[in-house]
């Protein structure tokens, strides 16, 4: 077994380090204090390649692999997940369904676009009432004619206010997940209506919104895949988006751990440096150890994704470990920066509340378990 | 004096001050010059030489008579940390200065020790103190300063003898606030308010007639104002389910729909560790009740720490999407905080700095392990150099 990188994916890593270092690290604290990212980095983030990783070159995108995305989704977790999430959902949730379900058409009007940065793609799937169990969602498509009319509210949708297109899952029949069916709206359609959500947490850089869908009509051009595959798609999209942000949890740690170690060996306390301490030692070795693990199982994900070998459990698994680590590194980072770490002129604060919506979003940690335990025992505990 | 000559002379105090009819401040001078204002100070200094028990009889009495009261979360660091170490170590002079209008909060106080490269190393600090003629020259900065943005006064430690190892070079004085030499300025933290200052001396002047004890004698000062701290901090009864648990445990009952077998199973563990530290507080506070003071307080902060995080977490948790909205992220600058006027993600943010703040838990375990377990002691590379020479 390899597990080297090869020339390809060595020169993205340190292209991606390199510019982020020099044009996210420097901003990251103002743009979270501001509750906004500043927007024209979007398109020096596609130059470099982010938005058009894994789009093949004929519609307009990089090419590569998926060992190279995650290795670029872990570069943008360690900078600043707020980005993460930006190039998250509109090359990966977005981007990949229309990809993986989209016709010729579709494609080609859409991915050298999201590839380029020119435009970004949202992933309207949550609702108010149905987070976890998005398979009883209850906005509805109904046809007319040869269009179709939507109708209802989505939640916490990451690019909301920002995306030029919103992929919208929406009710075609009652029949459960099975009545599920995909649209690609455009945000600017009559009737569609994309409000921010203000004070979060963390990830308070990227624009998270509620939509409001009043009698959006579409053509019938605009849905994704057939009548009732919309579960599945999603579904499937949230599989690889899981991969997506178990990579940026790694970067959360790697982040943690790097930013640790060097404070760790420049402050002195007792006539010594803090690394010289054995607890200080020990929050260290973690976070090392959870870094290791972490990305590990994040790669094992992408080589099965590059083979076409089924991924979804290795993918829940990486996701519940890394999302967990990325809270119990960025708790020890703190730790390690003692007073410092609890002011926002020293990263550890800014990890932590970034890292909190990792165990949530895209399946929480609960969730993770019995998509894992049902694998194991094949016995299914939803409730 | 016993409980109801006690009684007789507040009904006095209120007779002579009517508290509908009397201006505030009159009215504390007034209960202070009556000795009511803590009734374990001596008399003359605002007290009455009594028990410290005895002092919610007074308290009572006159919250019950709508009598004003000093805003007691206002100066907090002035009554729990300055004025215990003003009449410990203050001249005559100093205690009739400073005491009377500290407590009615004239003055308010803030303390200045920790520095940004001394925080577990308290003695490392560096702010340095020349003497000239009768007045100190001082240089230097502190920070993690609650209340400092407020204050007009301020107890500091400062060194004054470089030459001397760590702990026998700091002289420990009363620093005014409003000195030209002052500047403060917010930090702000993770829960975006800014409760703390760092706040910067230069060439602050400080007469040698504010000094609390001798020159060199500075951690010893320091010493008696921390103990004073942790002897307020535990010197306070809980009721069972107090504190972080209170919110958790509401949101539980309130909230069935929240609930998982998995935080239920948090929950559970959560209450019995609070029980088993209220429990723990209980035994500390007759220890010192009866006068033998033990390591027993750095275990408690410890599983504080440790409790306050878990349950906030799982607070956040339970709540789900909905922990994760932050209500107000405008920068403020509390004096005092209130855990519990907000909402859970706030919680979950401030206690973060509950294992740091007062001795991180690291420094604790240390502790737990020399005192309480006898453990070998730390190697200290650092205790007999001249402070000058110490790796910084």
């Amino acid at each position: 077994m390899d597990l080297s990188l090869n020339d390809e994916q060595q020169a993205f890593r340190d292209l991606a380090r390199d510019f982020l270092d020099r044009e996210a690290l420097p901003h990251r604290t103002t743009w979270d204090r501001e509750e906004q990212v500043d927007l024209s980095i979007i398109p020096k983030m596609a130059e470099i390649g982010f938005f058009g990783l894994t789009i093949p070159e004929e519609y307009g995108g990089l090419g590569g692999d998926y060992l190279t995305y995650v290795l670029g989704m872990e570069e943008l977790g360690r900078a600043d997940s707020a980005l993460r999430g930006i190039v998250s959902v509109s090359n990966g949730l977005f981007g990949k369904s229309v990809l993986g379900f989209g016709t010729e058409e579709q494609k080609q009007e859409w991915l050298p676009r999201i590839a380029a940065g020119t435009s970004l793609g949202c992933f309207g799937l949550t609702e108010p009432g149905t987070g976890s169990d998005a398979g009883n969602l209850t906005s509805k498509a109904r046809r007319d004619g040869t269009d179709y009319v939507l109708n209802g509210q989505k939640l916490f949708i990451t690019n909301g206010t920002w995306a030029d297109v919103a992929l919208v899952f929406a009710r075609t029949s009652d029949e459960g997940a099975r009545g599920v069916t995909a649209f690609l709206v455009p945000t600017d359609a009559p009737g569609f209506e994309a409000r921010e959500i203000k004070g979060k947490l963390g990830l308070r850089g990227q624009a998270t919104a509620e939509l409001f869908l009043s009698d959006v009509r579409v053509p019938e051009s605009a849905r994704l895949g057939e009548e009732g595959q919309g579960f599945k798609i999603a579904m499937t999209t949230l599989d690889k988006g899981r991969v997506s942000v178990a990579a940026g949890c790694v970067g959360i740690v790697q982040g943690c751990l790097e930013s640790s170690v060097s404070y760790a060996q420049e402050r002195t306390q007792f006539g010594r440096p803090l690394a010289g301490f054995q607890l200080v030692q020990e929050l260290i070795s973690d976070m090392s150890v959870d870094a290791d693990a972490a990305r590990l199982l994040v790669w094992r994900c992408a080589d099965l994704i590059d083979r076409g070998e089924p991924f979804g459990v290795a993918a829940s698994k990486a996701k519940l470990f890394a999302s967990e680590a990325a809270v119990r590194a960025a708790n020890n980072a703190i730790q390690v920066f003692g007073g410092a770490g609890y002011v926002d002129e020293h990263p550890a604060e800014k990890y932590l509340r970034d890292a909190r919506v990792m165990t949530l979003y895209e399946g929480t940690s609960q969730i993770q378990k019995l998509l894992i335990g049902r694998a194991e025992t094949g016995v299914a505990a939803f409730v | 004096m016993d409980e109801s000559e006690l009684q007789q002379r507040i009904e006095a105090l209120l007779a002579e001050h009517p508290p509908a009819t009397t201006d505030r401040l009159d009215f504390l001078h007034a209960r202070f010059d009556a000795g009511l204002a803590w009734v374990h100070f001596p008399e003359g200094l605002g007290g009455l030489g009594l028990s410290r028990s005895m002092q919610p009889v007074v308290d009572k009495a006159l919250h019950k008579a709508g009598a004003p009261d000093n805003d007691p979360q206002r100066i907090g660091i002035g009554l729990g940390m300055a004025a215990p170490t003003i009449l410990a170590f203050g001249t005559d002079e100093q205690k009739q200065r400073y005491l009377r209008p500290l407590w009615c909060g004239e003055e308010v106080w803030c303390q200045l020790f920790s520095e940004p490269g001394a925080g577990s190393d308290l003695a490392g600090l560096a702010t340095r103190a020349v003497l000239d003629g009768d007045t100190w020259t001082v240089n230097g900065q502190k920070v993690w300063t609650s209340s400092a943005h407020i204050a007009d006064r301020a107890i500091i430690v400062v060194r004054t003898d470089p030459d001397q190892p760590k702990h026998a070079g700091l002289s420990y004085f009363m620093l005014d606030m409003h000195d030209p030499g002052v500047e403060v300025r917010p930090l702000r933290q993770i829960t975006g308010e800014a409760e703390f200052n760092e706040v910067f001396l230069t060439d602050a002047r400080i007469p040698d007639s504010d000094r609390l004890g001798e020159v060199g004698e500075g951690w010893k000062v320091a010493n008696a104002t921390l103990s004073s701290e942790r002897v307020a901090i535990g010197g306070h009864a809980f009721p069972r389910e107090f504190g972080m648990v209170m919110n958790v445990a509401k949101t539980w009952r309130e909230r069935p729909e929240l609930r998982t077998p998995e935080t239920h199973e948090r929950l559970m563990r959560g209450w019995v560790d609070t029980e088993v530290a209220r429990i723990t507080a209980t035994r500390l506070r007759q220890k010192l009740a009866a006068g033998v003071p033990g390591p027993e307080g750095s275990a408690m902060k410890l599983s504080f720490a440790k409790i306050n995080q878990e349950l906030s977490g799982l607070e956040v948790d339970l709540l789900g999407d909905e922990g994760l909205r932050y209500g107000d992220w405008t920068m403020r600058r509390p004096t005092f905080v209130d855990f519990f006027g907000q909402d859970a993600g706030f919680r979950y943010l401030r206690a973060k700095g509950n294992s740091i703040e007062g001795g991180t838990s690291e420094v604790l375990r240390n502790v737990v392990a020399e005192r309480i377990l006898g453990l070998p002691t730390e190697h200290r590379v650092d205790k007999d150099i001249p402070w000058k020479d110490l790796p910084r």
